[in-house]
């Protein structure tokens, strides 16, 4: 298989989406469509059936014919059955000859769709706001994000112990092609394994700053899924302690965490990250913090243990301190960006609703993944999250379809 | 039995009341005012409140406050995951707001025995307003939690109402000019 982006739309096509409602109809003179369409709006709402246009303007033998929808039918042999009194009335008034359309029952979802429907009977069509972003990508974007997918599987690769896989996570900047920050799942009391990588345009050189490095990544034997976070949320109760005789972990071990999935660290990451970055006014400042790179890792000490004061949390911290030193560009836009605005993700498994969820409220603005997630996933598996309506941001959602033999 | 309801209805308020003043505290500090307590026969053992706009992470809801307080603990008197798993199944969250879609699976992975919640979170509710996440059940893995909504949710809307009105300082800049009250 190829490698490929694929859009994943917010909403299933719908299965309805040839569907019609019968409705009762009748040609009108020009110069009476005005007013009668005025008249039925009020009388008879085409409710349900917002995106049906009341007027059909048609030609038959190089004559222009005007359609009005009058309301919806009841008995599909007989038009003027159960007709409102009020629209008999109107049928005498202009001396209308009622007969029996069929219209789409649901609003086209894609313009192929809408063409479709029209030829029914006409409807409106409104493309979703973010089509732009869905359907180009020039050969740069494709590149880089192929690439950054490639990382974050290089990642879950280099996060692997004894053939068990986990999630990872990758917060970028698209605009500046930057890591701001990555993780994987934390769920596990193994060796920690947060893991900085950094990347150039040039797409080949890829340093991960931890104990490990890819080439250790065992090729033979199954690999086994069972501890990727969001693949098996609910099965944390039953690992069992690791023990692991690994001098990696005697250094940095951390704790096990349900819910510390690798979206959830790298959104946690990306804060701290952030706090850092862009202080407060009126947070108290260290004489030298303006003066650039050393100043903020000093902030970072300063900050961590305050942090390891208060709530004693060190394995992130520590996780902080190496982030932050292989930030390729520390503070150019001085002017704090809003939660995670602008950046996006790249998850190499479908993420769960939890971690769905937690991308919606850090304000992502592109999910990308390369498995699907068939039990647990919300972005296309079990729900569509970035479909529903109700919600006050909507992120779009590609997949990056891998070849098979990937890991 | 009829006693034991009102027994149940007492308890609530009592609990609820002690999650509105973890509100409190938030709305004090700036943030969207949403508190919880998670209780354990009969007793409170855990409580955290809403630290989005501090921590610059739109995760730290209160229940992911509370949540990671108890998990800190309860690690470091040794307990193993199943034995957490085994605590969190005896446990109730008392919280003010319908837990969004997040905390709503974070608590449904956790095994949490029950949730009692003030007012409904319509934009992103994870226990019946957007999703139903309580009453997923994943084959023989996970059979859902109890939900109760409802409980003191006029005194839940009024501080959302406070918060809003001295204006939230971490929001974004609105699109639209906004209608100033004079």
């Amino acid at each position: 298989m190829e490698w490929k982006i694929i859009h994943v739309p917010g909403r299933e096509s719908n299965p309805d989406q040839n569907a019609t409602v019968s409705v009762v109809a009748s040609n009108v003179e020009p110069r009476a469509a005005n007013n009668l369409i005025r008249r039925l709006s009020v009388m008879v709402p085409l409710e349900n059936l917002h995106h049906v246009k009341r007027i059909r303007r048609s030609t038959s033998y190089g004559k222009v014919e005007l359609s009005v929808i009058l309301c919806l039918s009841v008995d599909e042999e007989d038009p003027l059955k159960g007709i409102p009194n009020d629209v008999l009335e109107l049928i005498n008034e202009y001396q209308l000859h009622p007969f029996i359309s069929r219209v789409p029952k649901i609003a086209a979802s894609s313009r192929e769709e809408w063409v479709q429907q029209c030829v029914h009977w006409p409807t409106s069509y409104h493309p979703p706001a973010n089509l732009d972003e869905i359907n180009v990508f020039n050969e740069e974007d494709s590149k880089a994000i192929l690439g950054f997918m490639t990382l974050a599987i290089e990642l879950t690769k280099s996060s692997h112990l004894d053939n068990q896989v986990f999630n990872a996570a990758i917060i970028v900047n698209p605009s500046a092609k930057v890591i701001v920050a990555s993780a994987c799942d934390q769920t596990d009391s193994w060796p920690a394994k947060s893991v900085c990588a950094e990347k150039t345009n040039s797409n080949d050189t890829l340093t991960v700053s931890n104990g490990f490095h890819i080439s250790d990544y065992k090729q033979n034997g199954e690999k086994s899924y069972v501890n990727v976070a969001c693949l098996n949320p609910w099965s944390w109760s039953q690992h069992k302690p690791h023990t692991c005789s690994s001098p990696v972990e005697h250094l940095t071990t951390h704790r096990w965490h349900p819910l510390k999935h690798a979206a959830l660290v790298a959104i946690g990451l990306a804060a701290a990250r952030d706090r850092i970055l862009f202080l407060v006014p009126d947070q108290p400042k260290d004489q030298s913090v303006e003066s650039g790179f050393s100043s903020i890792t000093s902030s970072v000490k300063r900050q961590k243990t305050e942090v390891s004061k208060d709530q004693g949390d060190v394995d992130s911290e520590t996780c902080i301190v190496s982030h932050v030193k292989c930030l390729p560009s520390v503070s150019e836009d001085t002017s704090r960006p809003y939660l995670c605005t602008g950046l996006d993700v790249y998850l190499t498994w479908e993420p769960c609703t939890m971690c769905a969820m937690a991308l919606v409220h850090q304000r992502i603005r592109r999910v990308f993944y390369a498995f699907p997630n068939p039990d647990a996933g919300a972005l296309g598996s079990i729900h569509r999250l970035h479909g529903e309506k109700s919600m006050n941001h909507h992120y779009t959602v590609f997949r990056v379809s891998v070849p098979e033999d990937i890991f | 039995m009829g006693s034991m309801k009102e027994d149940d209805f007492q308890f609530s308020m009592t609990f609820m009341g002690l999650a509105l003043e973890q509100a409190k505290f938030a709305l004090d500090n700036l943030e969207v005012p949403v508190g919880c307590v998670i209780v354990e026969d009969g007793k409170v053992i855990g409580f955290g409140s809403n630290r989005t706009n501090e921590t610059r992470n739109a995760t730290r809801h209160a229940e992911m406050e509370s949540i990671d307080k108890l998990l800190e603990q309860w690690q470091a008197s040794g307990l193993s995951q199943s034995e957490v798993a085994e605590k969190f199944s005896k446990c109730d969250l008392y919280v003010t707001c319908e837990p969004c879609i997040m905390c709503a699976t974070a608590l449904s992975i956790l095994g949490i025995r029950a949730v009692y919640y003030g007012c409904a979170n319509d934009k992103f509710g994870g226990c019946g307003s957007v999703l139903s996440l309580h009453q997923s059940e994943i084959k023989d893995v996970y059979r859902g939690f109890k939900c109760t909504g409802g409980i003191m949710s006029s005194e839940s809307v009024t501080l959302f109402r406070n918060f809003y009105e001295q204006g939230n300082p971490n929001a974004p800049k609105p699109h639209r000019p906004v209608k100033t009250t004079q």
